[in-house]
C-alpha cells in the first residue's frame, strides 16, 4: 500500500528516532542526530493538533485537499451538451448576483460586529466608571479593579467556551486558514456557517472583554464563509437546500467565490475594496483571471457600501457614508503632514526598526504557540488561560485612574491610551497634536502592548492582530516623532509625531504580517491619503526583507505550526537535482476499468491508508503489475457511485434504472459520507463496476524524470491534487500529491526534507 | 471675449475658507497688537501705502486685457490714490455708519476677551459685546438700510479680502470653540440659570477655602470637603446634560488644582497597597497556571506522516546510486 493521497501510515515514533524529523538531503551522510536549536524546531513544527475532535469522524476530519482541476468525464460532457446557450449566460449573471450578496452579507455582518461591540464596551466601561467615580473618594478602587476583571473575564470566558468547545476552527484571526484555504488546502469546517457564528459572537465578546486584540481579521474570515455558504444556495448545517446555484457545487466555483469573501472582509475591515481585491490577489493569486478580479471589486465595492450605509442609519444619518470600514485612520489633512525628501530614509530606518520587532514578536508568539500546543491542550484550560489574560489587558494600566494617582480633574494618559478600544486609541496616536503625550507612558505603554498582544494572539478565542500590530507601531512611531523632534533644531516644524505614527504601526504591522501590496493599498484606502503611497511601500519594503531575515510572517508560522501542506509561491531554490521520481509516493493503489465491488471497498475503508485518488488502469500484460493509465478516480466519485449502487450487474438486469448524473455528484459535495456509512451485502461485493463514465479520462501525467520545480509549477497553477507518474510506456509507477511536495523547505543547511504531521 | 454672464474675478474665493481658520487668528493677534502699540502701527503706514500704490499700477497694466472691468472706466483710473470712485460704485453713507460701529463694537469685544482671558471669563463677561457684535453683523449682512440699500454686497462681498466678513468670524469662531452658548442666552442677553447656579456654588466653595486658607490645611480639608465634593457633583452633572462652558471648565480646573495640589487634600493614598496587591495577585494567576499546565498536564504527542517512497529513503546515497 503506497502512500498515495494523503499520508496516512503515521507512526508515533516520536521520541526515540531523530532523523526521521528531517534528513539534510544536501549534507551527504544521514545525520541521525539533529543539530540543536534547528532539530528542536523542525521536530516542534509537527505537533498533531486535532487528535480530540478526530475521535468520532476519523477519516473526516483530516485536512482535505480541494480539487481546482475539473474532473472532464462523460457525464460532464453530457450535461455541457445539454445546456444552451442561454444556460451559460443565466451562469454568468447569477455569479454576479451571488458577489453582490456576499457582498451584502459581509457588509451587514461587519456591521453587526461593530454596533455590538459598541454597545457592550460601551456598557462596561460605565458601570466600571460609575464604580470608580462612586468608590474613588471613600477608597476602595481595589473593588473596582476586581470589578473590572471580572467583567473583562466574564466576557472572554463566554468567548472563549464557544470557540473551544464548540467550534476550534473559529480561533485565531482565521486569515491563515483562508489563505490555506485559496491555496488549496481545506482545513476541516472552516468555512461552515457554525464557524461563522461562533466567530461572530466569539469576537464580540473578545473585543469587548478588552483583550488586545482587533475585529478586523475575522471579519476576512467571515467574509470567506459568508461567499462559501451562499454560493452553494445551500446550507448543510440547517439542512436546508434552496434548489439554486447548483452548478457552483465544487471546488473551482466554490474557491473564486471564496476569494471573493475574503475581499469583502477585507474591505468591510479597512474600507479598502482594492486592497480587498488585492488581498485576494496576493494570497490566492494562482488562480486567477479578469473578470474574476472585476467581480471580486464588484463585492468588494458593495461590502463597504452596505456598511458604510447601515452605520449611517445607525448613527441616525441616513445616506452620510462616512464611515467606509470598521476602523477609520481618520483624515490627514493638514499641509504640515506632507512629507518631504529628506525624511525618506527616516523612514527607512522605521521600517527596519519594525521589520526586527515584528520578528521578535513572531519568535515570541512562535515559542509562546509552542508551548500551548503541547501543554494547554485541553479545551478547559484553554478557556482558562484566555480568561486569565483577559483582565491583565487593564491590569497593566491599572496604574491609572482618575484620581488615584493624579490629581482631581487630571486624567492619566497611560490610562487613557489603555481604557480606550484599540481603534480610537490609534486614531488619537495618530491625530492628537504634538505634546500630548509623555514620552515615557509612550514608551511604557509600547512595551506593555507589545507584550500583551503577542501573548493575545493565538489565545483560544477569535481575535486579530491587525489592531494591536498597529497600535504598538503607532505608539513606537509617534515616541520616535516625538524624539526626533527633541533632538533636531526647530524640528517641529517637519517632524509631526502623527506622521511618524502612521510609519511606525505600518512597519509593525509589515514586520508582523509580512504582507506587502495588499498591505499598501490597505493602509492608503484606510488613510485616505494616496501621498503617503510611496512611504508606506518604502516602510512595508524595508520591514519584510529585515523580518525576512529572521522568521517568517505570524501567519506562515501558524500555517506551519498546524502542518498545512501549504505550497509557497515556488519550489524550493536548488531543487532542480530532485525529480519526480524521488518525490513520488509508490507503489500506487490502482483500480481497473472494470473493478469488482468488494475491491474497491476493502481499499477505501482501509483507514491507514486514506487515499483520495486512483488511477484507472488497463493491465498491459498478465506478468506486469504495472498497468498502462486511462483515467483517474476520486474518492468521492467512487463513495456516490456505491450509494447508487451503480454496478455492472444490476443495470443489465434492471434496464428502466435511472441513469447517473452529474447532479448527484453535487448533491453529495462537499460532505461525502464516510465508506462505514455505506452498506455493501455479501452478494453485491462480487458485483463489478464500470468506472470508465465517471473517472476522467485525461488526467494530468509527468515521466519520472521531471523535476520537482516543474512538478510545483504544474500543481501551483493548476491547482492540481494528484498527478500521475508515469514511465515510457504510459505505465503508473507512482503519484505525487501535494504533501509530497510541501514536506521540501529550503532551510539554514540547503535543503531540507520536514515531516508532516497528521491533522 | 466675454461670453455670459460677467463676474468680478475672485480667484480666491473658494480658498478663502481654507485660509481663514488659520489665517484669522493671526489677524486677531496683529489686532490686539495694534492696540497696544501705537508706534508700531505708525512705521507700518508708509510701506503699506506704498504697497497699495504699486498695486494699482499693476492694475492698470492688467485692465486693458480684463474685459470684466466696464470700459468706460478706464479714462477713470489715475495713480492718484486720493481720487474717487464715481457714485454708483462708492459704498453709501448708510453703510459707511454701519462699519463704523462695526469696528467700534468689534474692539470692544476684543478688549473684552483680552482682559478675560486668564483666568478665563471670556462667556461671563464678553457676552453682552459680543452679542452687541452680533447685532450689528446682522445689521450688515441681512438688513435693508434707508431707500432699500443692502450693504451686504459692498461691504462683505465687494473684493477678495473681505475683511469685515473675515473678521467677524474670526470671533464667531473663538465663541464658538469655547462653547459659551451653553452658558448664556444670548436670546436673553444673560447666563443661564444653571451657570449662575454653579457660580454660586463655586463661590461657597472659593469662600470657604479662603476662610480657612491662613491656618492648617488639613483643617480646611474636612471643612470644605462637602461644598467641594457637592460641586464636583454638580460639574459632573453639568458635563452629561453638555450645559458646560470654557468659563466653568476652567474654574473648575483651577478649584480642582488647588484642592488636590495647593491644600493637598486629594485622599489619602493608604489604598495603594491593595490595588498593588490585587494587581499583582492577577499577574501571578497566568504564572501559576502556565506553571502548572507546565508540570501536570501530560504532552501531547505529535504522529507523523510517515512517506512511502518508491526506494526506500531518498537519502543522499541512495542518490548517488542512482546516478552512478
Amino acid at each position: 500500500m503506497a502512500n498515495i493521497t494523503k499520508k496516512v501510515s503515521w507512526s508515533s515514533r516520536g521520541d526515540e528516532s531523530g532523523g526521521g524529523e528531517r534528513t539534510p538531503l544536501l549534507n551527504g551522510s544521514e545525520e541521525l542526530s539533529g543539530d540543536g536549536g534547528m532539530f528542536h524546531i523542525g521536530r516542534l513544527s509537527t505537533v498533531d493538533l486535532e487528535e480530540d475532535m478526530t475521535s468520532d469522524e476519523v477519516t473526516f476530519s483530516f485536512l482535505s485537499i480541494l480539487d481546482y482541476d475539473n474532473s472532464e468525464n462523460q457525464l460532464f460532457l453530457e450535461e455541457e451538451r445539454r445546456m444552451s446557450f442561454l444556460g451559460f449566460k443565466c451562469l454568468e449573471i447569477s455569479r454576479w448576483v451571488i458577489c453582490g450578496l456576499i457582498g451584502f452579507l459581509t457588509g451587514l455582518i461587519a456591521c453587526c460586529i461593530d454596533i455590538a461591540v459598541e454597545n457592550l464596551a460601551g456598557v462596561k466601561y460605565y458601570v466600571v466608571k460609575q464604580n470608580i467615580e462612586k468608590f474613588t473618594e471613600v477608597g476602595g478602587l481595589s473593588i473596582s479593579l476586581i470589578l473590572w476583571a471580572v467583567l473583562n473575564s466574564a466576557f472572554v470566558m463566554v468567548g472563549a467556551v464557544i470557540v473551544a468547545f464548540f467550534e476550534p476552527g473559529a480561533a485565531g484571526s482565521g486569515i491563515p486558514q483562508i489563505k490555506c484555504y485559496l491555496n488549496g488546502v481545506k482545513i476541516p469546517r472552516v468555512v461552515r456557517l457554525k464557524t461563522l457564528v461562533v466567530k461572530v459572537c466569539g469576537v464580540i465578546c473578545s473585543v469587548a472583554g478588552g483583550l488586545a486584540v482587533g475585529k478586523e481579521g475575522p471579519m476576512i474570515h467571515s467574509g470567506a464563509v459568508v461567499a462559501a455558504g451562499v454560493s452553494q444556495g445551500r446550507s448543510t448545517s440547517l439542512k436546508k437546500d434552496f434548489k439554486i446555484f447548483e452548478y457552483f457545487r465544487r471546488d473551482t466555483e466554490k474557491r473564486d467565490f471564496v476569494s471573493a469573501g475574503a475581499a469583502a472582509g477585507v474591505s468591510a475591515a479597512f474600507g479598502a475594496p482594492v486592497g480587498g481585491v488585492l488581498f485576494s490577489l496576493e494570497e490566492g493569486a494562482s488562480f486567477w483571471n479578469q473578470m474574476l478580479t472585476w467581480r471580486i471589486f464588484f463585492a468588494s465595492m458593495i461590502s463597504t457600501f452596505t456598511l458604510n450605509f447601515f452605520l449611517s442609519i445607525y448613527n441616525n444619518k441616513p445616506g452620510d457614508l462616512s464611515s467606509p470600514g470598521l476602523i477609520n485612520f481618520g483624515r490627514f489633512e493638514s499641509d504640515s503632514v506632507a512629507y518631504n525628501l529628506y525624511e525618506i530614509p527616516l523612514f527607512i530606518v522605521m521600517g527596519a526598526a519594525g521589520g526586527l520587532l515584528g520578528a521578535l514578536f513572531n519568535i515570541l508568539n512562535y515559542w509562546l504557540t509552542i508551548f500551548r500546543i503541547r501543554y494547554v491542550h485541553r479545551p478547559c484550560l484553554q478557556v482558562m488561560e484566555a480568561m486569565l489574560v483577559a483582565p491583565l489587558g487593564p491590569d497593566q494600566s491599572e496604574d491609572y485612574p482618575l484620581q488615584l494617582f493624579c490629581a482631581d480633574g487630571e486624567y492619566n494618559s497611560m490610562a487613557t491610551a489603555f481604557f480606550n478600544t484599540p481603534e480610537r486609541s490609534v486614531r488619537s496616536l495618530f491625530h492628537n497634536p504634538p505634546g500630548s503625550y509623555n514620552p515615557l507612558t509612550l514608551s511604557l505603554f509600547t512595551l506593555t502592548y507589545f507584550f500583551l498582544a503577542c501573548w493575545t494572539y493565538g489565545l483560544t478565542v477569535s481575535a486579530g492582530v491587525f489592531i494591536p500590530s498597529l497600535l504598538i507601531g503607532a505608539a513606537w512611531g509617534r515616541l520616535f516623532g516625538i524624539l526626533l523632534a527633541a533632538i533636531t533644531p526647530n524640528g517641529s516644524v517637519w517632524a509631526v509625531p502623527g506622521k511618524y505614527a502612521l510609519m511606525g504601526a505600518a512597519a509593525q504591522l509589515g514586520g508582523i504580517v509580512r504582507m506587502t501590496l495588499s498591505l499598501t493599498v490597505i493602509m492608503v484606502e484606510a488613510t485616505g491619503n494616496v501621498t503617503y503611497g510611496l512611504p508606506i511601500m518604502l516602510v512595508l519594503l524595508t520591514a519584510k526583507i529585515v523580518g525576512d531575515y529572521f522568521v517568517e510572517g505570524l501567519y506562515d508560522i501558524h500555517i506551519k505550526l498546524q502542518s498545512v501542506p501549504f505550497l509557497h509561491l515556488e519550489a524550493p531554490a536548488t531543487s532542480h537535482w530532485l525529480t519526480a521520481r524521488e518525490v513520488m509516493g509508490a507503489p500506487v493503489t490502482c483500480f481497473n476499468r472494470i473493478e469488482k465491488v468488494g475491491t474497491i471497498v476493502d481499499v477505501l475503508s482501509n483507514t491507514s491508508t486514506n487515499h483520495n485518488g486512483f488511477p484507472v488502469v488497463m493491465p498491459v500484460a498478465a506478468s506486469d503489475n504495472l498497468g498502462k493509465i486511462c483515467g483517474l478516480i476520486l474518492r468521492s466519485q467512487l463513495i456516490v457511485l456505491l450509494k447508487h449502487k451503480v454496478f455492472v450487474e444490476l443495470a443489465r438486469s434492471r434496464l428502466t434504472q435511472r441513469k447517473l448524473q452529474l447532479k448527484d455528484f453535487r448533491d453529495a459535495y462537499p460532505r461525502f459520507p464516510p465508506i462505514q456509512s455505506i452498506h455493501v451485502s455479501q452478494d453485491e461485493r462480487e458485483c463489478m463496476m464500470d468506472l470508465t463514465e465517471f473517472m476522467n479520462p485525461t488526467p494530468y501525467t509527468v515521466p519520472q524524470e521531471t523535476s520537482l520545480p516543474r512538478v510545483f509549477k504544474l500543481f501551483r497553477a493548476l491547482g492540481l491534487r494528484h498527478l500521475v507518474v508515469v514511465d515510457s510506456e504510459n505505465r503508473v509507477v507512482g503519484l505525487v500529491t501535494r504533501k509530497d511536495l510541501a514536506r521540501y523547505h529550503l532551510g539554514k543547511h540547503g535543503l531540507e526534507e520536514m515531516q508532516l504531521a497528521q491533522t | 471675449m466675454s461670453f455670459g454672464r460677467c463676474f468680478l474675478k475672485l480667484p480666491y474665493f473658494t480658498n478663502m475658507f481654507i485660509v481663514q481658520v488659520g489665517a484669522l487668528l493671526i489677524a486677531l493677534t496683529y489686532y490686539t497688537n495694534a492696540q497696544t502699540s501705537v508706534v508700531a502701527v505708525n512705521t507700518t503706514i508708509p510701506g503699506s501705502e506704498q504697497s497699495a500704490s504699486g498695486l494699482r499700477q499693476l492694475a492698470v497694466a492688467v485692465v486693458p486685457q480684463s474685459s470684466v472691468f466696464h470700459p468706460s472706466l478706464r479714462s477713470q483710473f489715475s495713480l492718484n490714490l486720493l481720487s474717487a470712485f464715481p457714485e454708483d460704485l462708492e459704498v453709501s453713507n448708510y453703510c459707511v455708519e454701519l462699519l463704523a460701529i462695526f469696528g467700534q463694537r468689534y474692539s470692544t469685544y476684543v478688549n473684552c476677551l483680552v482682559s478675560a482671558a486668564r483666568p478665563v471669563k471670556v462667556c461671563q463677561n464678553c457676552y453682552g459685546t459680543y452679542g452687541n457684535l452680533m447685532e450689528i453683523y446682522k445689521n450688515i449682512s441681512d438688513q435693508m438700510g434707508p431707500g432699500n440699500v443692502s450693504c451686504r454686497d459692498s461691504l462683505l462681498r465687494s473684493d477678495r479680502l473681505m475683511l469685515v466678513f473675515l473678521l467677524y468670524s474670526n470671533l464667531e469662531d473663538i465663541w464658538t470653540a469655547s462653547e459659551c452658548n451653553r452658558c448664556v442666552s444670548l436670546r436673553h442677553y444673560s447666563l443661564t440659570n444653571d451657570t449662575l447656579y454653579f457660580m454660586e456654588t463655586l463661590n461657597q466653595s472659593l469662600s470657604c477655602f479662603e476662610k480657612y486658607q491662613k491656618g492648617n490645611h488639613s483643617e480646611l480639608c474636612t471643612e470644605c470637603k462637602a461644598t467641594y465634593r457637592g460641586l464636583n457633583e454638580l460639574y459632573s452633572r453639568m458635563e452629561k446634560n453638555h450645559t458646560l462652558c470654557i468659563d466653568i471648565e476652567d474654574s473648575m480646573n483651577m478649584t480642582r488644582i488647588l484642592w488636590s495640589k495647593d491644600f493637598n487634600c486629594s485622599f489619602p493614598r493608604a489604598e495603594t497597597v491593595p490595588v498593588i496587591a490585587v494587581s499583582s495577585f492577577m499577574l501571578f494567576l497566568p504564572i501559576i497556571f502556565y506553571l502548572s499546565s507546565f508540570l501536570h498536564s501530560e504532552q501531547k504527542k505529535r504522529k507523523l506522516i510517515h512517506p512511502k517512497r518508491a526506494k526506500s529513503n531518498p537519502s543522499f546515497i541512495n542518490i548517488q546510486d542512482k546516478f552512478s
